[in-house]
């Protein structure tokens, strides 16, 4: 593991985002996830890695409860934002998806324009007063993607037409753009080549200053290099989390070893 | 171990340059196959290039048709008896004297033509000119009264049978046993042909003119029927549309799956198939003896067709909706759009051309249908056109499908041609439709 560059970054921020106790999820008869424990700290990326199929996408579909759109699917357990129930009945998914973005594993721009792309979450959620805070936010927004210089002066065209690494940073930069306090990447860079991916690695260690980032992914390289922590799932188990130090150079769990060390999944 | 090859014999490599027994097999099949499918094409445009030569050639007459140009001295003694020129007074005066007049016009004219023709009689003379003609010749006097004393040059609708002597489909033999028509009087028309007085022109009137009697196909025309056809569409657009994509949205999108939605979803896929003449008796109970709207009307036809739509709008839009890929909904739902939101901003704008070729290709299908109008009365004689909607939509009116088959039912062969025509006319507007899906799809799917 030579060619990783683990960060070294002291995490400084302890406060608990979004803490997960014993959840549980089903799709239909099958038990899909057993028994998650996981606390999530603010301004802070938090990998999760393991094996397809292993329930870590699944999880991090809870956390904004994008699994609700899933008829078969079934969430127990108590999943907290800020301390409150998400899976509360008062709780109205749309307002919690406005607070937890989501950026997903193939970049799905909306076929309208850059501009549009971006400007939607906001326009929906009312963030701006006028076209001209409107035009800041995009503008901010698309800079926080890193986008900003290579879209300025086309942002009337459509989002569909970018590359595969910009499309994914239009959809970084539509996610940012509802301000969320969380946001949650699926493989955001298992679509992408590897300059795309290093611009997207980049990307999130600087989206880690204003909130917290819960990424997963296949490359345990990539949470090597981005991540705090990490937490590793495995046949839907959480196996192991903590600092991603830790799980790398000194597992508990001999399945977190076999992992990382290329011998299972 | 019994291992019998022997590793010493050279192995037989078979020349690519010949092809192999299961190769030319196999190449083979794809020959004959690729030839089943050249005829199959090769058939069905043979079978449409028939369809429409048949259809064509026998409707293209009904455009043109032969007039007579006779100068009518507008009697104002016989025309206006009390000479005050009052429209009123002038109204009194019926078909029949401007009939009589007209004979004598035509009597006139062959006469100061100089024509003599053997065995042509007084009857033979009258009969030139349609029975309609007279009635055009009191409309021409009641819309303008001014002409009244002076002498017009009347283009007069001529005879079906004249007509149908220059349209070959009457001869001087089959006019000798036709108590309606004589040789003597087909060789006066040929001869007011020569003279430049009596020709073929463009016939405007078969657009629109309404039904005619029996007696007379040479004034038969589809006004009515185009406004009854066009009344029962703006029926179905109005009805069937919003209540088909709606119903279709919310099946699609928001609707729980569940075993009552899988039942109407059945139900909906079998709606499809119903016969259409079952959807005109259920017209026929609901709208005519329950409901008691009027017969012939084309509120009921269009109620009875927008049932028959309905599935045809609702199966093409859902397929529309699920054929958008999920991504797009994630998208929206993971930026915190509602389901709503996510539907009406992302869904339907890509799902919008396959929605509106659903669309318009039901209403095509609506407007070629058949069968449940005749059964709640639309294929009755209807010789007044319909008022202006929404109040023309209670009128009685034709359907052009309705018209072709009414036409086809009747004895004279000159309807033949009408009905040809009629379908000619159904056939522009069908096309002209299907051309305006396809425009309409081009201009959705190229915006992005």
């Amino acid at each position: 593991m030579n060619d990783m560059r683990i960060l070294e970054r002291a995490v400084s921020q302890t406060d608990i985002k979004i803490s997960a106790r014993k959840v549980q999820v089903y799709y239909g008869e099958k038990h899909a996830l057993k028994d998650v424990d996981v606390d999530i700290q603010d301004k802070t990326v938090t990998a999760f890695i393991g094996p397809s199929g292993c329930g870590k996408s699944t999880f991090l579909r809870c956390l904004n409860r994008m699994n609700d759109t899933i008829d078969s699917c079934r969430v127990e357990g108590r999943i907290a934002l800020d301390g409150e129930d998400i899976y509360d009945k008062r709780v109205d998914p749309v307002q919690l998806r406005a607070r937890v973005g989501m950026v997903f594993q193939k970049p799905n721009p909306f076929p309208k324009s850059i501009y549009d792309n971006v400007a939607y979450g906001p326009r929906i959620h009312g963030l701006a007063r006028n076209r001209t805070e409107l035009d800041e936010i995009v503008e901010k927004s698309l800079r926080g993607a890193a986008l900003w210089n290579e879209v300025k002066d086309r942002l009337a065209e459509p989002g569909t037409g970018l590359s595969g690494g910009q499309q994914q940073r239009l959809c970084i930069a539509r996610a940012v753009a509802t301000q969320p306090e969380v946001l949650l990447m699926d493989e955001p860079c298992s679509a992408l080549d590897p300059i795309a991916t290093s611009q997207v690695e980049d990307l999130i260690d600087q989206l880690r200053s204003e909130f917290s980032v819960v990424i997963v992914t296949h490359s345990m390289q990539q949470a090597a290099r981005v991540s705090q922590k990490t937490a590793f799932f495995h046949l839907g188990n959480l196996v192991e989390f903590g600092n991603t130090d830790d799980i790398f150079t000194r597992p508990h769990d001999p399945r977190t070893e076999s992992y990382i060390s290329g011998r299972i999944g | 171990m019994t291992d019998a090859t022997n590793p010493a014999a050279p192995v037989e490599r078979p020349s690519l340059l010949v092809p192999d027994a299961r190769t030319a097999k196999r190449n083979a099949a794809e020959a004959r196959f690729r030839a089943y499918g050249l005829s199959a094409i090769i058939i069905s445009l043979l079978a449409l290039v028939v369809l429409l030569f048949t259809i064509f050639a026998g409707g293209a007459g009904a455009f043109r048709q032969t007039f007579l140009h006779v100068p009518v001295t507008l009697d104002a003694a016989q025309l206006d008896k009390k000479g005050n020129g009052d429209i009123e007074d002038i109204k009194k005066v019926m078909t029949l004297t401007y009939g009589k007049l007209l004979d004598q016009s035509v009597q006139d004219l062959i006469a100061k033509q100089g024509i003599t023709i053997e065995g042509l009689t007084d009857k033979d003379v009258a009969n030139l000119v349609s029975k309609e003609a007279s009635a055009q010749l009191r409309n021409m006097v009641l819309a303008d009264p001014s002409v009244i004393g002076q002498t017009v040059d009347a283009r007069v609708l001529v005879n079906g049978r004249v007509d149908g002597y220059f349209k070959g489909r009457v001869t001087m033999e089959s006019a000798a046993r036709d108590s309606n028509t004589s040789p003597a009087q087909l060789q006066l028309a040929e001869t007011l042909k020569d003279k430049g007085l009596l020709a073929k022109e463009w016939n405007w009137a078969f657009l629109t003119n309404p039904d005619a009697s029996d007696q007379r196909p040479e004034a038969a025309g589809v006004g009515v029927a185009i406004l009854g056809s066009l009344y029962m569409m703006l029926v179905v657009l109005f009805l069937a549309v919003p209540i088909g994509v709606a119903a279709a949205i919310y099946l699609e999108e928001f609707a729980p799956k569940n075993r009552l939605t899988d039942i109407i979803e059945v139900n909906i896929s079998n709606l499809a198939a119903v016969p259409s003449i079952v959807f005109g008796i259920l017209g026929l109970a609901a709208f005519i003896n329950f409901a008691h709207l009027p017969q012939s009307a084309p509120i009921v036809g269009g109620l009875v067709l927008v049932l028959m739509t309905l599935p045809r709008i609702i199966i093409p839009a859902r397929a529309a909706l699920k054929a958008v890929p999920p991504s797009i909904r994630d998208a929206a739902l993971g930026v915190g759009a509602s389901k709503m939101q996510s539907v009406f901003h992302h869904v339907l704008p890509l799902a919008t051309p396959g929605i509106l070729t659903g669309v318009i290709l039901g209403l095509a299908q609506a407007l070629g249908e058949t069968a449940p109008l005749l059964l709640i009365g639309m294929v009755a004689f209807v010789k007044n056109f319909p008022s202006a909607p929404p109040a023309g939509l209670f009128d009685p009116a034709s359907a052009l499908p309705v018209q072709v088959y009414n036409w086809t039912q009747r004895a004279d062969p000159a309807f033949m041609e009408r009905a040809s025509g009629a379908i000619i006319v159904l056939l522009v507007f069908l096309l002209c439709m299907n051309l305006f899906a396809v425009f309409l799809r081009r201009k959705f799917e190229r915006r992005w």
